[in-house]
């Protein structure tokens, strides 16, 4: 044991050295450990940074140099700490890697990496334990758990990047996390390959321009009231954005992509109130909107306007609790099921318009002759087979099939089997709402789809070409050929 | 031994060019033949135009919105192959040995030094290019009008419909050749192709459908003999290929992804290639000993 713990610190101590001669050939600043530590955490030595905070006073702005430094700050005054150039903090794969424990800190521009994977201990490259701090434009790469705020309101944490570690998603811990954090503006960070971003129990969070890829929910609500979460991206999470026991909650222009886990929500409300859904861009989720016992009380109705769900399995779940939503001037785009009602119930408590708006769905079949933009039939959402779905989940493997079709057809041609309308919009729009343009992803050009279609084209043409050329040649056998003709 | 070594002895001379040239020529007569037909001419343009629609009409869904993705389009198209793809190659393949027999053509071509496998492997292959200059003609077109009317798959994509859509064709030729190795008469060849057609268009699907909610089958079983369609393998296939994922088909699609993983490509491709084969070489085995008349 002890010669396995030897080993190890001389590994670390090689790994140190080679990686301060790489800092010093790179920049002429040298970083020894201490030779004497002086207590700081029991577990970690402090070092230079640690001395550094040690000796500044309160107030003080300190510079960091760049170079790698291996060491565990605490930051227990109110200090402003500023990396210059590249500086990072490694924390040779245990604990924490920054505490911050004094109000009014500024920690701007560095890089962190390789916290502990102790998921009991929940090790992050920065916490924070005290309100106003600033966290600007630090990188962390190989953590555990990213940004955590602890009863730390009135903070900023502004244009990080954070990518958590290459693990199992059970074992990953959390990019962002607020507990207790009133008031704090998350704005422009990025975050990868984390578990979940994450706000509880904080009111007035703004949540603006950030991006979430590859986690488990891109944004995680609970109990915090009168967040604004605007202009984030949220891609390829399990779920993007899910809502609970929270109040006055405003989603506006957010893009949520392809979030496709198992429950694979975009936008989900549980028992969530007083809340405003507007301009969002929903596309290839499983679910774009999923909606269970919202909004909670009758006190407003749920709103959803002006956003595009287009491509997803279902647009919109609702669970039969939730009643009492306008959903209006959204764009319904080819969604395998557009409207999807979970178990027993009708959509009856919620409206599909708002005065003389309703929505834009791809598969209206009507028309609109006095040109108001109003189709002049109502939209009544009663497809046999997406009702069979509904019940019948397993069935969805015969979808896109010529049976469903039949299924389909029969159920519009058959009275008696026609189900009963899941939801009517009376007021259908004839043209979509726009997207803004910024919103719509760079899709790149059609050239490569162009390409391949003239070519399989051309193929098609060279096949009948080629033998229309040749018919005159090849109207004998060969082995009769070289006998002599049939003659 | 058997009907492998009848089928591969020569019927010629000694000195008989190699089985290539006798199964080439033989496929680019029937090529030929196959193009200068009204048929052949009426399925691709109906292809053609039906692709515009769906084309079209999943462009316009949109409503110009700028935003694609995997949706009605392509689901549009994998539909429009699934029906039509099918009754070509099935009529087509039915059409061929029968009609030959019943205008005697089929005994002047066996009275020529070649074997009868090799009629039928030409024949076969013929109509299979046949087939796959009316599918790339149509497909490449329906790509042209969706890059064109602001569609961005990628062009992979219009790639895999392609190559599937041709294993279908493929394996529907082969059944085609066994319905019409077996009919006496061209007309009944043509019928119970499309019989064959409706059966696995249909009602195969909708009997498993309901066998599905009345039995409660599991959905592994349910994964299993929606395999022995081929139209589903195709589906199935183009959807995994397209969209790399088959959950869009829920409960059964997410157990074949976790279940099978990366070896799904391995199991559909299994799949058509007896679908392909086992018709084809039933057909040759059939006519090998039967009379041609």
């Amino acid at each position: 044991m002890l010669t396995r713990c030897l080993q190890l610190r001389i590994a670390s101590a090689a790994l140190a050295a080679s990686l301060a001669a790489a800092s010093v050939m790179a920049q002429p600043v040298e970083h020894e450990q201490p030779a004497e530590p002086q207590r700081s955490d029991a577990a970690h030595p402090i070092g230079e940074i640690g001395r550094l905070i040690t000796a500044a006073a309160g107030g003080a702005t300190l510079t960091i140099k760049a170079g790698v430094y291996r060491e565990h700050l605490r930051i227990d005054k109110p200090l402003t700490l500023v990396a210059e150039g590249l500086v990072v903090l490694d924390g040779d794969s245990s604990g924490d890697i920054v505490e911050i424990t004094a109000p009014d800190v500024t920690f701007r521009g560095f890089t962190i990496r390789n916290t502990g994977i102790d998921l009991d201990k929940e090790n992050a490259a920065i916490r924070v334990l005290a309100p106003r701090a600033t966290i600007e434009h630090n990188t962390l790469e190989d953590i555990l758990f990213g940004i955590d705020l602890r009863e730390a309101p009135d903070s900023r944490i502004i244009g990080n990047r954070i990518g958590g570690k290459n693990l199992d998603i059970a074992r990953r811990g959390d990019g962002l996390r607020l507990w207790r954090s009133d008031r704090t503006l998350v704005e422009r960070n990025s975050i990868h390959d984390g578990r979940d971003a994450i706000l509880w129990y904080s009111t007035g969070v703004v949540v603006r321009g950030n991006t979430a890829l590859d986690c488990r929910y891109g944004l995680h609500l609970m109990f915090s009231d009168d967040v604004h979460i605007v202009d984030n991206e949220l891609a390829r999470n399990s779920v993007g954005i899910y809502l609970m026991y929270s109040t006055g909650v405003e989603i506006v222009g957010n893009r949520l992509l392809r979030n496709r886990g198992p429950s694979g929500y975009g936008i989900g409300l549980k028992e969530t109130d007083r809340f405003s859904v507007r301009d969002n861009l929903l596309i290839g989720n499983r679910s774009g909107v999923y909606l269970d016992g919202s909004p909670f009380t009758a006190a407003q109705p749920g709103e959803f306007t002006g956003n595009t769900l287009a491509f997803n399995d279902v647009g919109f779940t609702f669970l039969p609790s939730a009643k009492g939503n306008e959903i209006s001037g959204n764009n319904f785009i080819d969604n395998i099921d557009q409207v999807s009602v979970s178990g027993r119930g009708t959509l009856a408590a919620n409206a599909f318009w708002k005065g003389e708006r309703g929505n834009f769905w791809s598969d209206y079949s009507g028309y609109d002759q006095n040109n108001d933009g109003i189709g002049d039939f109502v939209h009544e959402s009663q497809t046999l087979f997406e009702n069979l779905l509904d019940k019948q989940p397993a069935l969805r493997l015969f979808l896109f099939s010529p049976a469903q079709q039949a299924i389909e057809f029969v159920g519009r041609a058959v009275p008696a089997v026609r189900p009963e309308a899941k939801f009517t919009d009376e007021v259908p729009l004839m043209r979509p709402v726009a997207v803004r343009p910024e919103m719509r992803s760079s899709q790149g050009d059609g050239v490569p789809l162009f390409g391949a279609g003239v070519l399989l084209t051309l193929a098609g043409v060279g096949v009948v070409i080629s033998i229309r050329e040749r018919s005159s040649t090849i109207s004998v056998i060969p082995a009769v050929r070289a006998a002599g003709g049939l003659a | 031994m058997s009907a492998f070594a009848v089928l591969s002895r020569p019927l010629a001379a000694s000195n008989a060019p190699s089985l290539l040239s006798n199964v080439g020529v033989i496929a680019r007569r029937e090529l030929r033949d196959a193009i200068r037909s009204r048929w052949f001419l009426l399925y691709t343009l109906a292809f053609v135009v039906l692709g515009l629609a769906v084309s079209f009409v999943s462009a316009a869904g949109t409503g110009g919105t700028g935003l694609s993705g995997f949706g009605r389009t392509t689901a549009g198209l994998i539909n429009l192959v699934l029906l039509v793809v099918p009754l070509m190659a099935l009529t087509a393949g039915a059409a061929s040995i029968a009609s030959d027999r019943e205008r005697g053509m089929l005994a002047y071509l066996l009275a020529q030094p070649v074997t009868r496998a090799e009629v039928v492997l030409g024949k076969y292959l013929g109509l299979a290019l046949s087939l796959f200059a009316s599918l790339s003609l149509g497909l490449g077109t329906c790509a042209v009008i969706l890059a064109w009317k602001g569609v961005r798959t990628s062009p992979s994509s219009i790639v895999w419909l392609a190559g599937l859509s041709m294993l279908l064709a493929l394996g529907m030729l082969s059944l085609g050749f066994l319905i019409s190795v077996l009919a006496r008469k061209a007309s009944v060849a043509v019928g119970t192709a499309i019989f064959v057609w409706l059966s696995l268009v249909f009602v195969s699907d909708l009997a498993l459908m309901a066998g599905a909610v009345a039995l409660r089958l599991r959905i592994e079983r349910l994964f299993a003999l929606s395999c022995a369609n081929p139209l589903q393998v195709f589906k199935m296939w183009s959807l995994h290929a397209v969209d790399a994922s088959l959950d869009v088909l829920g409960p059964a699609g997410l157990y074949a992804t976790e279940e099978y993983g990366r070896w799904l490509h391995a199991i559909f491709a299994g799949c058509m290639i007896v679908w392909i084969v086992v018709p084809l070489a039933a057909a040759a085995l059939v006519l090998s000993r039967r009379s041609p008349l």
